[in-house]
C-alpha cells in the first residue's frame, strides 16, 4: 500500500516533473505537462502499479492531483 | 465447391477480432481449421463455437514464450495434417508513452508479435509439414506506416513482421510458398471498443484520416481469403492495405 506522498512522487516521475512540484490540491488543468501522453501514462500506471482499470470516464472526472491519488489509494 | 474447401488453415489469435471473423468465414467455405488462442478463455470460446465440427482442431500456446511453440505445434500438425494456409492475427497492442516503455514490456511485444510469428513460419514450412501452394498472411497495422504517439513499440513490431515477411517471400518461393502482410486500418473489434473505453477522449483521430469509416473485421477477413486463394498467385512479399483510405 502506497502513501499519498508516494503516489504523488510516482505521478511526478511519470509526468517528468520535479520532485515535490505537485500537491494534493494541484489543479490538473493548470499543469501544462498534463497532456494526452501524460493521461496515457496515468492509465498505464493505474493498470501496472495499482491493478486498476481506469476508464476514460473516470479519467475525465479527475480535477486535481488529489482526485487521482485518492483513486489509486482506495482499496 | 469453394476453392478453399477441405484445405487445412491455421489461424493464430482466432478467439477474437479479425481472427474470429476469419474463422467463421473459412468454416463456411468448408476449410479444416486449426484455431489458436493464447488463453484458456480464448480456447474455450473457440471450442464452443467451432467444436461441433470434427473438421476443426485447437491449439493453445502462449506467444510470449516462443521456445515452447515447436513441440506443441509439430505434435498438433502430425494429427491435423499439412497446412495450405496460415494467417497470423496475434497482435499484442501496447499503448504507452516512452517514459513507461520498460524493457520487459518492449521485449514481450516484440517476442509475441514478431519472434513467435517467425517461429511458426519456420516450423510449418519444413518439408512434409505444408501442402502445395501454402499461403501465409500476417496482419499488420497502419500504425507501422504512419507515426502516432504512444504506440512506438507496437508500430515497430508490426513493421518488423512486414519486413520479415518481405524477406521470407524470397526465401520461401522456391518451395512454392507465398507470404504477404495486410495493413489493417482501425477495425471495429472488441479490442477497439476497449481502447475507446479507456481513452481520455472519445474522439478517434484515426477516423478523421480513415475517411471511409471504421472497418468491420469481415473486410480484413475477405482480404485474407483472397491472399489464401490461388487468385492471388502472383502476389508475394507484399503489404496490402485494407485501411478505409487511411494511407491515401
Amino acid at each position: 500500500m502506497k502513501t499519498h506522498q508516494e503516489i504523488i512522487n510516482l505521478l511526478e516521475d511519470a509526468l517528468e516533473l520535479d520532485t515535490n512540484s505537485l500537491t494534493m490540491d494541484s489543479v490538473l488543468a493548470d499543469i501544462p505537462e498534463y497532456d494526452s501522453m501524460a493521461k496515457l501514462s496515468i492509465i498505464v500506471l493505474s493498470d501496472e502499479e495499482f491493478e486498476k482499470k481506469l476508464s476514460g470516464e473516470q479519467m475525465r472526472a479527475f480535477a486535481t492531483v488529489g482526485d487521482i491519488v485518492r483513486f489509486f489509494a482506495a482499496g | 465447391m469453394d476453392e478453399l474447401a477441405n484445405k487445412n488453415i491455421l489461424i493464430t489469435g482466432a478467439s477474437r477480432g479479425i481472427g474470429f471473423d476469419l474463422a467463421e468465414l473459412l468454416d463456411q467455405k468448408g476449410c479444416n481449421l486449426l484455431l489458436h488462442a493464447g488463453s484458456d478463455l480464448g480456447i474455450q470460446r473457440l471450442k464452443e463455437v467451432f467444436g461441433g465440427s470434427d473438421r476443426h482442431c485447437f491449439w493453445q500456446a502462449d506467444f510470449s514464450k516462443p521456445d515452447m511453440l515447436a513441440v506443441t505445434l509439430q505434435e498438433t500438425l502430425q494429427f491435423f495434417g499439412p497446412l495450405a494456409g496460415y494467417v497470423n492475427c496475434v497482435g499484442l497492442r501496447v499503448r504507452r508513452p516512452l517514459n513507461l516503455l520498460n524493457v520487459a514490456t518492449a521485449t514481450e511485444a516484440f517476442v509475441t508479435n514478431v519472434v513467435s510469428h517467425l517461429e511458426v513460419v519456420r516450423i510449418i514450412t519444413r518439408k512434409g509439414l505444408f501442402a502445395k501452394g501454402l499461403s501465409i498472411v500476417g496482419i499488420s497495422s497502419i500504425a507501422s506506416h504512419i507515426g502516432s504517439p504512444g504506440v512506438s513499440i507496437y508500430a515497430a513490431t508490426k513493421a518488423a513482421m512486414e519486413s520479415a515477411n518481405r524477406c521470407l517471400s524470397k526465401e520461401l518461393f522456391t518451395k512454392g510458398i507465398r507470404i504477404n502482410s495486410i495493413i489493417a486500418g482501425q477495425v471495429n473489434t472488441e479490442a477497439y471498443k476497449e481502447l475507446m473505453q479507456s481513452k481520455d477522449s472519445q474522439v478517434d483521430l484515426v477516423l478523421d484520416r480513415q475517411y471511409m469509416g471504421l472497418i468491420e473485421p469481415r473486410g480484413v477477413a475477405a482480404m485474407c481469403v483472397f491472399l489464401l486463394s490461388e487468385q492471388s498467385q502472383y502476389i508475394n512479399g507484399s503489404s496490402l492495405p485494407v485501411d478505409g483510405g487511411y494511407l491515401v
